[in-house]
């Protein structure tokens, strides 16, 4: 019987694409001054490689730009939902960002502290316990 | 034109955005302690996709293993989204066989 390879390479593309953009959108979000350069970028890449995929006859390759190009498209729109994640306090921001910064004095609910960065207790955990399970090691 | 890679890329997104609601309902009634299972079963899947001769179904049973894989990665930040209200939290959960020695393995997280 003759493996179909397709199904592996989609998986990986999947997977790898979903880590970098996961990874990539949240560093760069929260070192650049302004979103929009990193947005357009995206969406070009994206298009890019989408067009690539339109163009190859090759399948496998086919495969990887198509899933590839959707992940990084899906990214560009990421980058506007991270940033709502900072206004919430749903992520880090970094106060030495001027983007951050604005939004750590306008958003009360924003700070610099990563209340995700620690292992799950198993019972809900009051705003003031949140610090300090993540600031108390 | 070859079609196959855009509308694949399409279809790997709707499965990813799955991905969203069963991490979210799995965390909530079972507990991240469930993610070794879940890893496991997407490993499973993606090498299933070998097998399967069309092309399509190949390729959308790995993306699918491919996103579970992803989704065990993500259930132990779920969890804790829970803790801090920011979802749904239930206190009752059925937990997975095995719960007290792969509570005491360091669940990933990417």
């Amino acid at each position: 019987m003759e493996l179909n390879f397709i199904g592996l390479v989609a998986a990986i593309t999947a997977f790898l694409g979903i880590w970098l953009g996961h990874v990539s959108v949240r560093i760069t979000e929260r070192n650049v001054r302004r979103l929009w350069p990193s947005i357009t970028i995206a969406i070009t890449l994206g298009i890019i490689l989408e067009i690539w995929s339109l163009m190859t006859d090759y399948r496998l390759l086919s495969t990887a730009l198509g899933i590839l190009g959707i992940t990084i498209l899906w990214d560009a729109f990421e980058f506007i939902r991270q940033e709502k994640r900072i206004k919430k306090g749903h992520a880090p921001a970094n106060p030495d960002n001027p983007r951050h910064a604005r939004i750590l004095a306008e958003h009360p609910s924003a700070t610099t502290l990563d209340l995700l960065k620690r292992d799950p207790v198993g019972h809900p955990v009051a705003p003031n316990e949140a610090i300090t399970l993540v600031t108390e090691h | 034109m070859n079609t196959f890679g855009l509308l694949l890329g399409l279809a790997t997104l709707f499965i990813i955005g799955l991905g969203f609601v069963w991490v979210i309902r799995c965390e909530r009634h079972f507990g991240y302690l469930w993610w070794p299972y879940v890893m496991g079963f997407g490993t499973l899947v993606v090498l299933g996709s070998l097998f399967i001769s069309s092309d399509w179904g190949s390729a959308l049973l790995g993306a699918f293993g491919a996103s579970l894989i992803w989704g065990s990665t993500e259930l132990k930040e779920q969890a804790i989204r829970a803790e801090l209200g920011w979802f749904p939290f239930i206190r009752e959960k059925i937990q997975p066989p095995l719960k007290a020695i792969i509570g005491k393995w360091k669940a990933p997280h990417l």
